[in-house]
């Protein structure tokens, strides 16, 4: 098999009850796809907290508590590893509930929630989100190649 | 990874210690434990995160709510967090009201 073809592989399908006591399965079959893809532990570990908070979100909101599915696919290709979120809960894009941080507003006046969004989106360096047949899609990925690692530079984690 | 939560009082000190991940499914644990901090009164609550390897923006709700629920003039120290983690504090803006230390 070429490097190309190895490191285009992909990972297992994880398929989950929408519920937070699957966070733990859900970071595994992530750190896993990024110690494949031999993945520095800063990249590692923003890929793990986009889809966490992600995740989280589609159990929240997405199916507010209530029973359902979420299915990861993830892969690597030559320069970027990427991870497929999938439900069947009603037509949600996340990024409607973000919010960003209002570091100026008084943290007793503060509103959090949408805050996990925030983080997803600078922790990851592609993201994008469908409604297809059905089904919510979001598409995360991180390049492989060295990135920014600090708060500042455009305001990525 | 589960998360461990115990809570000591010394002197004017709550001590909240972490071990393990904060997410959303563990982040209730410490938010019962801010809560019976909180009641204690003491001058400083401190956060020991040493041994968390990994937190979401539900530790981050439970930082607020910890601000939130004590009185004015009391501090909430988080101590030993690692990068990331406090990386993750700083962006949510926390440590302008949040003190972050080392040791």
């Amino acid at each position: 098999m070429s490097k190309l073809a190895q490191l285009a592989e992909r990972a297992p399908e994880l398929r989950v009850p929408a519920r937070l006591g699957a966070l733990d399965d859900i970071a595994r079959y992530v750190l896993a796809l990024a110690g494949r893809a031999r993945l520095d532990g800063n990249t590692a570990y923003r890929l793990r907290l986009a889809v966490d908070e992600i995740t989280t979100n589609v159990v929240m909101h997405g199916y507010r508590g209530g029973p359902g599915e979420i299915v990861l696919r993830g892969g690597c290709d030559a320069d970027r590893v990427w991870v497929r979120i999938e439900d069947g809960a009603p037509p949600f894009d996340p990024r409607d509930g973000r919010l960003d941080p209002a570091p100026d507003v008084p943290i007793e006046q503060r509103r959090v929630g949408g805050l996990g969004v925030h983080l997803a989106l600078i922790s990851v360096d592609e993201f994008s989100y469908a409604y297809l047949d059905g089904r919510n899609i979001s598409m995360l990925a991180v390049r492989t190649g060295p990135g920014p690692s600090t708060v500042g530079e455009s305001g990525r984690l | 990874m589960p998360l461990s939560v115990s809570l000591s009082v010394d002197g004017d000190i709550s001590v909240i210690e972490l071990i393990g991940e904060l997410d959303a499914h563990t982040a209730p644990e410490f938010h019962e434990s801010i809560e019976k901090a909180a009641a204690h009164g003491t001058a400083i609550v401190e956060i020991r995160m040493h041994e968390v390897a990994y937190m979401a923006s539900a530790g981050l709700r439970s930082l607020v709510f910890a601000q939130q629920k004590v009185v004015d003039g009391v501090t909430i120290r988080v101590v030993g967090a690692s990068e990331p983690v406090s990386r993750t504090i700083r962006t949510a803006g926390l440590d302008r009201s949040i003190v972050l230390a080392d040791e």
